[in-house]
């Protein structure tokens, strides 16, 4: 296979793939939504009340409501994540999906883009209904806030990049853990969802620079909290360059998987 | 006739392997074409290319006349396509595995929600349409696979060992039902390994061996041409099998030779019997019968193992 052959992209066939994903979500967003929602909450229950009982002040400001922008941000990365690594992986190699997809009029770009657009939606989603959440709890602080789930396209675009990126790598399922394991719990850990990272040795914030997951809390945090200034377009634009960049990794690799 | 299908000199390798090593075949409309082969004939590279969905190394391959390297995405919109194995989307009900399908050909959702009524009835389905896949036979499964490769009404369906696995019951129901489409002036393309299917179902053959085309005509023709009306199977020694060679009696039109079983073609296998029984051998075991499309067809590709 040539990886430079030229793409063979049609937008109406990728919304098609995306509209599969929609027609199986509506069968499992019920279960999912509650058990994937869950886990933030329980996060910001736990640590924001129960470290916050603690912790004084987080930039001058209540500890549960520091962290609850971060959670947002956490949120959307989980969502990305878990449809382009195992869902994805699933779709490949078990329910061979895909391989029923391209016998009809789309093709591996097809594929590649919808998969990323439905990531897309389900960030979005799951950025709109933690931003509810956090809203009922009287955590928001900004109007600004309703651009959090814009930041759920991009920032679900983003990890949906990483993510398709690793699973077209994949030889066994297994090997998924390690990303989580590697990759995502350090980013959620090290992205200053929890903590600043201002107070890090320096190396820590240059590698914290390079976490998707900063630039996206980075974000989410001043909308939230109405505390936008210009710091906020570089983040925005790290994310942008980025996608940019690499969203044409996992098309090329998916297809050297997927056309034999 | 106009041909659907033209390949010539379509060759496709995996690393070192040759799966493919230069085929030319023509499928015209309304026909049933066969590929028959052993495992690792090249039957299922050849009908992934067909599908468009395995780009050739090298020769060239046209269907409804449009090159499958610049108009895959043309091509198969008017494919249907039966995999080997179920791909089935295991997330979905059954009725949805087919109007979920049509959107990819973009055919309007109340027209596949009528075709798919249609469709479920003429596989006998009608009663699983809510059921999950997993609830499914592996005989449904298969009737819903071949519902779903019809619901864009597909100008060639591609069927790739549409009854392996299959009980017989099952067997017979996707016959018949691959014969009413053929009745209907579908185009069809079908791989097998079983003769019966083969006779069955299709009007050609392309017998594959080893990743080329050993022979491709009618069933009847190729029976003729390769064997002759009947077949006289006898076991006896080497030495012996010698004797009745040299007999060189002109009722032989071939033999084939597998351990102590001597294998002779013939248009009359009784007459021919007789005079071996002449000849002071006497075989332990003989046996006259009709010839048929699996002496052809281990002639043609040999009675070892070639996986």
């Amino acid at each position: 296979m040539n990886p430079l052959k030229p793409f063979s992209f049609s937008p109406r066939q990728a919304f098609r793939v995306w509209q599969r994903e929609v027609s199986v979500y509506r069968y499992v967003y019920k279960s999912t939504i509650v058990s994937n929602l869950m886990d933030p909450l329980i996060y910001l229950m736990a640590l924001g009340f129960g470290l916050g009982a603690y912790v004084n002040r987080m930039q001058g400001l209540p500890y549960i409501q520091f962290i609850a922008p971060g959670l947002i941000s956490s949120s959307i990365m989980t969502a990305a994540t878990f449809e382009t690594t195992i869902n994805t992986f699933v779709r490949i190699h078990f329910d061979r999906v895909y391989e029923a997809m391209m016998a009809t009029p789309v093709t591996v770009e097809d594929i590649v883009v919808g998969e990323m657009m439905w990531a897309m939606t389900r960030s979005t989603i799951y950025a709109t209904v933690m931003l509810t959440v956090v809203t009922a709890l009287g955590l928001t602080r900004s109007w600004y806030a309703i651009f959090v789930p814009f930041m759920g396209v991009l920032g679900g675009w983003m990890f949906a990049t990483l993510g398709l990126t690793y699973t077209s790598l994949l030889k066994s399922i297994d090997q998924v853990n390690f990303y989580f394991t590697l990759f995502i719990t350090p980013l959620f850990l090290f992205s200053g969802v929890f903590y600043p990272i201002d107070n890090l040795p320096q190396i820590v914030k240059a590698i914290a620079f390079l976490s998707p997951l900063y630039h996206l809390v980075e974000i989410i945090r001043p909308l939230v909290l109405g505390r936008v200034d210009f710091g906020v377009l570089i983040h925005l634009a790290w994310i942008c360059v980025f996608i940019l960049i690499f969203t044409a990794v996992p098309v090329n690799l998916l297809r050297k998987r997927l056309v034999k | 006739m106009t041909s659907i299908v033209e390949a010539h000199g379509l060759r496709k390798s995996f690393g070192t392997t040759e799966a493919v090593q230069g085929i030319d075949f023509d499928v015209k409309a309304s026909e049933c074409f066969g590929f028959l082969g052993p495992n690792g004939a090249g039957k299922t590279t050849t009908m992934r290319m067909i599908g468009c969905v395995s780009p050739l190394n090298s020769g060239s391959l046209k269907m409804f006349g449009l090159d499958t390297r610049t108009s895959g995405r043309q091509i198969k919109q008017r494919l249907g396509v039966v995999p080997q194995e179920a791909n089935l989307d295991e997330e979905l009900p059954v009725e949805e595995n087919l109007t979920v399908y049509a959107r990819f050909f973009n055919i309007p959702s109340s027209v596949a929600r009528d075709r798919s009524k249609e469709l479920l009835d003429f596989m006998e389905l009608t009663e699983k349409r809510s059921a999950r896949v997993s609830e499914l036979s592996g005989g449904m499964r298969r009737r819903l696979l071949i519902s779903r490769a019809m619901m864009n009404n597909p100008d060639l369906m591609i069927l790739d060992e549409p009854t392996t696995g299959l009980d017989p019951q099952a067997r017979h129901l996707v016959w018949d039902k691959l014969f009413e489409l053929k009745r209907r002036g579908v185009t069809q393309i079908v791989t097998t390994h079983y003769m019966d299917e083969a006779e069955q179902l299709c009007d050609r053959l392309a017998i594959m061996d080893q990743g080329r085309i050993v022979e491709n005509d009618t069933p009847q023709s190729l029976v003729q041409k390769h064997i002759g009306r009947e077949v006289l199977e006898i076991r006896l020694s080497e030495k012996e099998k010698s004797q009745i060679l040299a007999l060189n009696s002109e009722l032989v039109k071939g033999h084939d030779s597998y351990r102590d079983l001597l294998i002779l073609y013939s248009d009359d296998a009784e007459r021919l019997l007789e005079i071996i029984k002449k000849t002071a051998t006497n075989p332990e075991y003989t046996i006259v019968r009709r010839s048929g499309l699996e002496d052809v067809f281990l002639k043609l590709t040999g009675r070892r193992l070639n996986e």
